[in-house]
């Protein structure tokens, strides 16, 4: 972890305390945090700002489900990394999942391996752009 | 008797008599031992008393004649006139018998001097010893003294003792001059040499009853030896008193012979008098079977004892008659005849449950069995084929059971024609109860005769769409149970999820307060966060089951247990267990590689737990064939030398939340690897010896695609 750039990490759950201490964690690792309750509250934050990885829950508030929030991001960031964090999922939600490209967590997550999947994600989804020079370190640190 | 003149010829008797002369006549006459001598000395006494001469006349009281028996100084020519018979009425010797007292005769045509005719008769004052004892009065010597009756002279014959009385008339010629008192000396002296000759002639009577009695009882004991069966005499304390010789050799002890012997004589007595005793007191029923042992053979025989009591004249009971009747062929004979008669009941009864039992069979069999005979003609049908082809008996059948029959009767010809001993061949008929025509599976068999040809073809019809329904229903079933397995999934899932998300929270909060927890309350801390891991690893185990991911694709189970032994291999290492492989060359499996993978960890896991002081874990597979060239299966063994599996719980241990590690189990375990192989639609089963160790066995399907 760089400290002159901090990755930006979306994270959204409909469970608020589930929200909060995911928020924490991610925070105590050095991640810039966006928290979100609801896949609109998602999508509008990331219509403001670009984030390097999406960490959603898989079912959010009236039916909506976390494949929403991710395609939308998709839409504006065609290449973030994502997972879908989740309790149970059935062969379809999984199929759909791996056709994607979207990875997915089981809850309950062990905490390292939850940093370890977020890490790893963010680092493949970099390492090709380090190559690149420029647009690595543009990336989300100049965003901000 | 002897004549007169003999006995005066006699020297021995005139000796005697010139010595005894001087004797009173009473005395001289008490000489006689023997009746014969009494008319001698009579006729002596009568020529002493001075008379010329004197004659006796016997009358045999079968003929009636009267013939001169003894005469002194009788001329011999003048005797013929003395011969007569009783009936000639006109001769006077008959009529003085008739008259029955003596009577003096002048000179007649009988003789030319006069006579002095005393006729006696067998007389006696007392009663015969036979009528004291009897206590009868009829006594013909007595009747005949007392003259109370006369009983004439065709019928004296004693009633009582059956002796038959003699009779004689003595005739003497008087001197010239003879006085009254003369006749009644003679008359005196006649009378007591009857009396004389009363009491010989009886004790000779008696005498000769002895002798007749010798030789009937000799004639007896002939008749009792020469018999066959034993006959045996008793007295009335069942003391032998006779026995034949074939009583004898059950009875007596003879010498020489072995104790053994001499003990079956004694219980033979014991035995026999046993029986006589029952049969005295039965009265009626004298008849008994007795086994008594041959003293000489030794061996048993069978006898029936039939006894009779004997009574003397008094009606008191002397003793008893046995005669035993060998009934040992006849008995042996009759047992053996009712032990073949049991034989053959208990055969038969054997014959006919046996029937009973095959109808029972047949009736509950639930296919239609036909029995045909060498000619394929139906013979025996059960209710199922009868309605199939109608009865043996019935000569008229409906078209459809004579169609159905004729097609029958094609294969079963071409079944008894072939050489084969059992054929199985489908058999379309038309079924009236569907209303349709039914393939039926026909199974047959050969019965054979005596000679070798074929005697019955049995034949069962299996209805092979009744087969297919069961088929289907086995389908459905193991369907339903899927079903249900899922849904205990579903609701599991929902828990889960419902409880997944706080826990969630709680575990990440916990994570969080790990940097804030003073070390004072770090043992409170550590217990909330080790109970928290544990509930979430329960939660992670019950929806890692359903987090039903993976696409199935043919893998080589080998290769997956090969993956899984290497993640683990250390911690079998650390935990001393020693692990031995044998894989064997295996066919792919269609499976999702994951779930087998948790399946065998899961196993394995569960192996070392069991062995907490090490022990041996093998694993080994290999490829079943199946009863086709398409199907088989893969079974893993995964046996393991640990403490075992109690008793009790090894029905429930693949229930959820079942585990025999107490608080570090979540008993969800092997719950989780029934539920994998169930969705293989794999067989899972478990052999467990508590101390020994544990054998899981899974079989999973393979399909040649």
């Amino acid at each position: 972890m760089s400290a002159d750039r901090k990755y930006r990490v979306l994270v959204v759950d409909d469970e608020a305390a589930v929200l909060l201490t995911y928020r924490l964690i991610l925070e105590r690792q050095g991640y810039e945090v966006m928290a979100c309750g609801t896949s609109v509250q998602a999508i509008a934050a990331m219509e403001k700002q670009k984030f390097d990885v999406v960490l959603c829950d898989y079912s959010l508030e009236e039916q909506h489900t976390g494949f929403e929030v991710i395609s939308a991001a998709r839409k504006l960031d065609a290449g973030v990394p994502a997972a879908l964090l989740t309790g149970y999922a059935t062969k379809e939600t999984a199929d759909e999942a791996a056709s994607q490209g979207i990875g997915v967590m089981f809850k309950p997550i062990e905490i390292e391996e939850f940093l370890a999947t977020t890490s790893n994600m963010l680092r493949r989804n970099n390492e090709p752009k380090q190559e690149g020079g420029e647009e690595d370190n543009r990336g989300p640190q100049n965003l901000h | 008797m002897a004549t007169a003149e003999i006995r005066i010829q006699s020297p021995r008797m005139n000796g005697r008599r010139a010595a005894e002369s001087r004797r009173p006549a009473v005395l001289r006459l008490l000489q006689a031992e023997r009746s014969e001598e009494i008319f001698p000395l009579l006729l002596e006494e009568i020529i002493a008393l001075g008379n010329p001469r004197a004659l006796v006349v016997d009358v045999n009281l079968d003929s009636g004649e009267v013939t001169p028996a003894a005469a002194l100084k009788w001329p011999r020519t003048q005797m013929e006139k003395f011969t007569t018979a009783l009936w000639m009425q006109e001769h006077p010797l008959s009529s003085v018998f008739h008259a029955g007292r003596p009577e003096v005769l002048p000179k007649s045509s009988l003789h030319n001097r006069p006579l002095y005719i005393h006729p006696i008769l067998y007389s006696n004052r007392n009663l015969c010893w036979e009528a004291d004892r009897i206590r009868t009065g009829t006594c013909l010597a007595v009747q005949n003294f007392r003259r109370e009756r006369r009983i004439r002279l065709e019928d004296q014959v004693c009633s009582t003792c059956d002796m038959r009385a003699y009779a004689a008339a003595v005739i003497v010629e008087l001197p010239k001059t003879y006085t009254d008192q003369h006749v009644a000396e003679l008359a005196d002296l006649i009378d007591l040499a009857n009396r004389y000759l009363s009491r010989l002639f009886k004790v000779e009577h008696y005498y000769n009853r002895m002798r007749d009695m010798e030789i009937t009882i000799a004639q007896m004991g002939t008749v009792m030896q020469s018999m066959a069966d034993p006959v045996i005499l008793t007295d009335t304390q069942h003391r032998v008193i006779m026995q034949n010789k074939a009583a004898e050799r059950f009875f007596r002890v003879p010498e020489e012979m072995t104790e053994g012997l001499v003990r079956a004589v004694e219980f033979n007595n014991l035995l026999f008098s046993a029986a006589l005793s029952s049969m005295l007191v039965s009265g009626s029923d004298s008849h008994r079977d007795l086994t008594l042992v041959d003293a000489i053979e030794g061996e048993e025989m069978l006898f029936e004892a039939v006894s009779a009591p004997t009574f003397g004249h008094d009606g008191i009971q002397l003793g008893t008659v046995t005669v035993m009747r060998d009934v040992t062929d006849l008995r042996r004979a009759d047992q053996e005849l009712r032990l073949n008669y049991e034989r053959l009941s208990d055969a038969e009864e054997v014959v006919r449950q046996d029937r009973d039992r095959l109808n029972l069979i047949i009736e509950n069999v639930g296919d239609p069995i036909v029995v045909c005979d060498g000619k394929a003609k139906i013979v025996l049908v059960d209710p199922l084929a009868q309605k199939l082809f109608g009865d043996e008996s019935d000569a008229v059948r409906d078209t459809i059971q004579f169609q159905n029959q004729t097609k029958l009767t094609a294969f079963i010809d071409a079944f008894t024609a072939s050489f084969a001993d059992r054929e199985t061949a489908p058999l379309r008929l038309f079924n009236p109860t569907l209303r349709q025509e039914i393939e039926y599976d026909a199974r047959s068999g050969k019965i054979f005769g005596e000679r070798g040809q074929v005697a019955y073809t049995v034949t069962v019809l299996r209805d092979l769409t009744a087969l297919r329904r069961v088929e289907q229903l086995k389908v459905e079933r193991r369907m339903l149970e899927i079903e249900k397995f899922a849904a205990t999934g579903r609701l599991a899932a929902t828990i889960a999820h419902e409880v997944n998300n706080p826990m969630e929270a709680i575990k990440n909060a916990i994570y969080l307060l790990a940097s804030a927890i003073p070390d004072t309350a770090a043992p409170v801390y550590n217990i909330l966060k080790s109970e928290t891991e544990r509930v979430a690893r329960i939660v992670r185990q019950m929806l890692g089951l359903y987090r039903n991911t993976e696409q199935v694709k043919p893998v080589n189970v080998n290769t997956i247990i090969e993956d899984t032994l290497l993640l683990l291999n250390r911690q079998l290492q650390r935990a001393k267990v020693e692990l031995q492989t044998e894989l064997r060359v295996l066919p792919d499996a269609v499976i999702a590689a994951d779930q087998i993978r948790q399946v065998l960890s899961n196993l394995v896991i569960n192996a070392r737990d069991a062995m907490p002081e090490g022990g041996k874990l093998r694993i080994r597979s290999r490829h079943i064939p199946g009863s086709d060239e398409m199907h088989g299966w893969v079974r893993i063994l995964i046996a393991d030398t640990g403490s075992g599996i109690p008793r009790e719980m090894i029905r429930s241990i693949f229930e959820p939340f079942v585990t025999t590690k107490g608080e570090r189990g979540t008993g969800l375990g092997l719950w989780i690897v029934k539920g994998i192989i169930q969705n293989h639609a794999g067989k899972l089963s478990v052999k467990s010896t508590p101390g020994k160790g544990t054998t899981f066995k899974i079989d999973l399907p393979v399909v040649k695609l």
